[in-house]
């Protein structure tokens, strides 16, 4: 699904990945951590093409969304013009099917009555849910979420759990950059613990399944 | 002249007060829209900083006579003031309005240029639908402070025999060597004017901050 070979990057004058290269297979779930300027939400914008490599390439096989942190709805649109805009406008979608995909999105998610709200009147846990939407009309085959539960409740965030799992199901691959160990463990079949752009830990399902001491190691040492 | 008359003959200046400035602010919108635009491009930044800078930094009332004087004695083509006018006011606005539009378009998050990329948006949909609504919303009260200042800045056009409403007071005056009521009745008239605006951009300004 994902193949980064020999990316070289500088961030801030210094190297941040050189000569780093990754593999992630179609419909997995990979989570990854690393301490602040590890280079998660980098090695995210740079698969997304929101950052210039130096030099390497990256091969994704098929169309990649993006959630951002802060969610980036466009704010003078409501829930349902933020979902749809892109199908209409960029894949030129007739607006009646792009709206009744949106609809179907909006009932999945909980989303229906607030349609017509603009991002402002949403809490976050509903404006990171209208941000997946948003995604996921464009039918990605790979999604990228950076810190996707910083700042949420933990009500919010066990939603979101089943959101991604949901949206798993729809076999779209996903990367999913966080501090929250905890939250990577439950949803994650692979988590990468990155430092100084270098991978020190590549993780499996089994090695964090039980416990998170490899994990806090890895993290801590 | 009775009153009635000098109000009603000073009160025909309101439509060419209105004809420079709305041309102007036309002019004044597209060009500094544009040039805001443009200067993101690090090869036009130089550029329209210079423009900006040159116009900003020269009265009004020299640019009006360059156009009207020098350009045409320059290029040996004639321009009437109408057009001198409208390039003078058009070019003096634009050049704030690219400031005003600079700092609008800096108010807009980073973010929201990366989600419009990462849907794919292509770069002229991102700033007709994404971007540009969202400065025009930001810098609105500055655009009303220009609208307010090209309205009563249109007054130099007076010099150059434009009969708007500060030639006509001044007609008045003269013909009825009574400067008090003419000048007083041209201040109503620029107030008016202004107070309208003022009344009908908060209206607009509460409804439109209000949706989001």
């Amino acid at each position: 699904m994902l193949s980064i070979n020999n990316l070289c990057k500088a961030y801030v004058g210094a190297n941040l990945f050189k000569n780093f290269s990754l593999e992630i297979t179609a419909r997995s779930i990979v989570g990854l951590t690393g301490p602040s300027g590890s280079g998660k939400s980098t090695l995210l914008r740079c698969i997304q093409h929101l950052e210039n490599i130096d030099s390497g390439e990256i091969i994704v096989n098929g169309k990649a969304g993006f959630i951002f942190q802060d969610f980036q709805l466009f704010p003078h649109m409501t829930v349902l013009d933020n979902i749809i805009y892109a199908p209409v406008k960029v894949l030129n979608q007739p607006k009646e099917v792009a709206k009744k995909a949106a609809e179907d999105l909006l009932q999945q998610l909980g989303l229906l009555e607030q349609q017509h709200k603009y991002p402002a009147a949403l809490s976050g846990g509903q404006k990171q849910r209208v941000a997946v939407a948003r995604s996921l009309i464009m039918h990605p085959d790979l999604l990228l979420c950076d810190e996707p539960t910083s700042g949420l409740d933990l009500g919010s965030i066990i939603g979101f759990k089943q959101l991604l799992q949901q949206v798993h199901s729809m076999g779209v691959t996903m990367i999913i950059a966080s501090h929250d160990i905890n939250f990577l463990a439950q949803i994650a079949s692979r988590i990468l613990v990155l430092k100084h752009g270098v991978i020190v830990q590549d993780l499996s399902k089994n090695d964090f399944s039980g416990s998170l001491d490899l994990l806090k190691d890895a993290l801590l040492a | 002249m009775t009153l009635i008359e000098q109000v009603l003959f000073i009160g025909r200046g309101v439509i060419v007060t209105l004809k420079y400035t709305l041309s102007a602010l036309a002019v004044g919108l597209s060009v500094g829209m544009g040039l805001a635009i443009l200067r993101r491009q690090i090869l036009f930044r130089w550029l329209v900083d210079s423009v900006v800078s040159l116009i900003r930094g020269t009265p009004l009332l020299l640019q009006l006579s360059f156009f009207y004087f020098a350009v045409p004695g320059f290029l040996g083509i004639r321009l009437d003031i109408w057009h001198a006018g409208l390039i003078a006011f058009g070019l003096n606005s634009a050049a704030y309005v690219t400031e005003i539009f600079r700092s609008g378009i800096q108010s807009v998050a980073k973010g929201q240029f990366e989600a419009a990329k990462s849907l794919q948006i292509p770069t002229l949909l991102l700033w007709k639908d994404i971007i540009i609504p969202q400065v025009l919303r930001n810098i609105f009260p500055a655009l009303v402070n220009e609208i307010i200042s090209l309205i009563k800045e249109t007054a130099i056009i007076s010099m150059f025999g434009e009969l708007d409403i500060m030639r006509r007071a001044q007609v008045v005056a003269a013909s009825q060597f009574n400067y008090f009521e003419a000048l007083c009745l041209a201040a109503v008239y620029y107030y008016s004017l202004i107070f309208i605006i003022e009344r009908v951009t908060n209206k607009i300004e509460k409804t439109w901050y209000a949706k989001y």
